[in-house]
């Protein structure tokens, strides 16, 4: 019962919140149908270019929509004695910050599913050939992003530095998940396998296997080390929350 | 039955002492005033009993529940007036009951929690556009919604008019008078000694003063004022008196006879006594005498640090 009120609670006020939604929906989204259908029309590749950009572009939704957009809400409610308020209710910890997770891949993981309908309608993109296992990973990393965007919050020391301390993180994984083209092979090659162990492109790989050609076993295979990436990541913001997650802001 | 145990609870931040080994209890259905200058350690009291903080040592039982420990249980009894904490400024008051009511279980419907609050006029209002004081009667409507047996109210009234807070008493009285306890901290005096029936006076972390409201007050003496006839000497009065300028000042246990014998005094020597006045003691000169000797005894002492 709780937690569906908190997950309430918070998809209502994601969709009031008109100062986060142009970082958290607006640009996403419009990054990830624009610049593909972009791509179709100017490029000689034409579809297949689109295709390749728009898979690397998730990696935009979930740092905005994710990981950015819970890291923002968080810390201002933080700020704001919301979330201290929000305690003085039968609420457990667990139920509220559940409630803004489970809130945050909601929303992430339809502006995947809406960008991917509007590329194949703009642009010619095909729908993923294995849509089961786009589906697992545009969930497991959108749950992934947003408990790390909750564990970040505690290294923000206000609630305005927020979006600049997050922002960096967005368009680094823009640039390893190459939604950005091909600026990722004018870095040096040493960067490249951190740049593959960021979660948003352990995502991207394993939603390029349901895109590629395939069977089953192979997607299996393509979806073994995504999956580990993920997990190792989802251990480490845990962990950061039960060490560093503060409910109120320090006092000064 | 004590709704509230207080025992030997201690708490600082960094080398402030903020609450220092303070023991009481509350009985059930009872109003208790914890007082205090600002940095008293009012606050960090009340958090403690509610299980936003830690205690160092000691311990806090609300209804015989350790409030970190036993949490939702104790949530589920009791209502929590913060003195600081937020609303979503762009939901409306009616919006913040109901969402809240989401989280309360057997909650009030919510034209009953505003109503109680004095808050039905604002139902449609938005958070960002309430007064500070109507902000507090939302804080006060959420805190009652389940029904609470234990009411924690940190400076219920503060930003609240006169009408406005006279209310809120009613509401508080009524609630007492069906068996909520209440813990309040205030810095009006009046409405300690309005509402409560004992009271626990802090000062540097410390309970100085704690007690029967009606006992603690009866131990402290009246005083009468008036302004000295000019062929008056102050030694000639039959009572010895302070003198504040041309206003003298006599304390008694009990300031009616005290009155009675200078009114006796001057008429026999066909004398006025313009401006007099005869007070019973009140909280206030409680709490300014022990502010006066906090200072004294501050001054004698190195200081402690201001709060965190």
């Amino acid at each position: 019962m709780s937690l569906t009120a908190t997950y309430k609670l918070s998809a209502r006020l994601f969709w009031r919140d008109k100062g986060t939604l142009p970082a958290s929906v607006i640009t996403p989204l419009g990054l990830a149908i624009g610049m593909p259908t972009l791509m179709r029309n100017v490029t000689a590749g034409g579809v297949t270019a689109a295709a390749q950009m728009f898979v690397g572009t998730l990696a935009l939704i979930l740092s905005g929509t994710a990981f950015l957009n819970i890291t923002v809400a968080l810390t201002m409610r933080r700020d704001q004695l919301l979330l201290k308020r929000l305690r003085a209710t039968r609420l457990t910890n667990r139920q509220i910050l559940l409630g803004e997770v489970a809130n945050t891949v909601t929303q992430t993981v339809i502006l995947m599913i809406v960008s991917a309908v509007a590329v194949h309608l703009l642009a010619d993109v095909p729908l993923p050939r294995n849509p089961v296992l786009f589906a697992v990973f545009a969930v497991a990393g959108s749950a992934v992003m947003a408990t790390l965007g909750v564990a970040w919050t505690a290294a923000i020391p206000r609630g305005e530095l927020a979006a600049p301390m997050t922002l960096p993180f967005f368009f680094l994984a823009g640039l390893a998940s190459g939604a950005m083209g091909s600026i990722v092979d004018l870095l040096p090659p040493w960067l490249h396998p951190f740049l593959a162990a960021l979660p948003t492109s352990a995502v991207v790989d394993a939603v390029r296997a349901s895109y590629g050609p395939g069977t089953f076993g192979s997607d299996l295979a393509a979806a073994a080390v995504p999956a580990l990436v993920l997990a190792a990541w989802a251990g480490v913001a845990l962990l950061s929350i039960r060490r560093w997650f503060r409910w109120e802001s320090r006092k000064s | 039955m004590a709704a509230i145990q207080v025992n030997h609870l201690s708490k600082s931040y960094g080398s402030f002492q903020a609450v220092d080994d303070i023991s009481f209890e509350v009985e059930a259905g009872t109003v208790f005033a914890l007082l205090g200058r600002n940095g008293a350690g009012k606050t960090t009291t009340i958090e403690l009993l509610t299980g936003f903080q830690k205690p160092d040592s000691g311990s806090v039982r609300v209804l015989g529940l350790d409030p970190i420990r036993d949490r939702a249980q104790v949530r589920g009894n009791v209502g929590i007036m913060l003195q600081e904490a937020g609303f979503f400024p762009d939901l409306t008051a009616g919006q913040t009951v109901e969402i809240w009511r989401d989280f309360t279980p057997a909650a009030r419907p919510a034209s009953e929690a505003l109503e109680l609050a004095g808050l039905t006029a604002k139902a449609k209002t938005k958070v960002r556009q309430l007064s500070g004081g109507e902000k507090r009667r939302l804080d006060l409507a959420l805190a009652l919604l389940g029904r609470p047996d234990v009411l924690f109210l940190d400076e219920p009234t503060t930003g609240m008019d006169p009408e406005a807070r006279r209310n809120i008493w009613e509401v508080v009285r009524d609630l007492a008078a069906r068996s909520t306890t209440v813990l309040l901290t205030t810095h009006y005096l009046e409405e300690a000694q309005q509402l409560a029936t004992n009271l626990a006076i802090m000062d540097r972390g410390q309970i100085v003063v704690g007690g029967d409201m009606a006992e603690t007050l009866a131990a402290r003496v009246g005083r009468v004022s008036f302004e000295l006839p000019s062929v008056i000497q102050p030694g000639e009065l039959p009572l010895p008196a302070t003198m504040r300028g041309r206003l003298a000042m006599v304390q008694a246990a009990d300031p009616d006879l005290a009155a009675q014998t200078l009114l006796g005094w001057a008429s026999e020597r066909g004398l006025r006594l313009r401006g007099l006045e005869v007070r019973t003691a009140s909280l206030e000169d409680l709490f300014l005498e022990l502010a006066q000797n906090g200072e004294m005894a501050q001054n004698g002492t190195t200081d402690r640090g201001d709060h965190p």
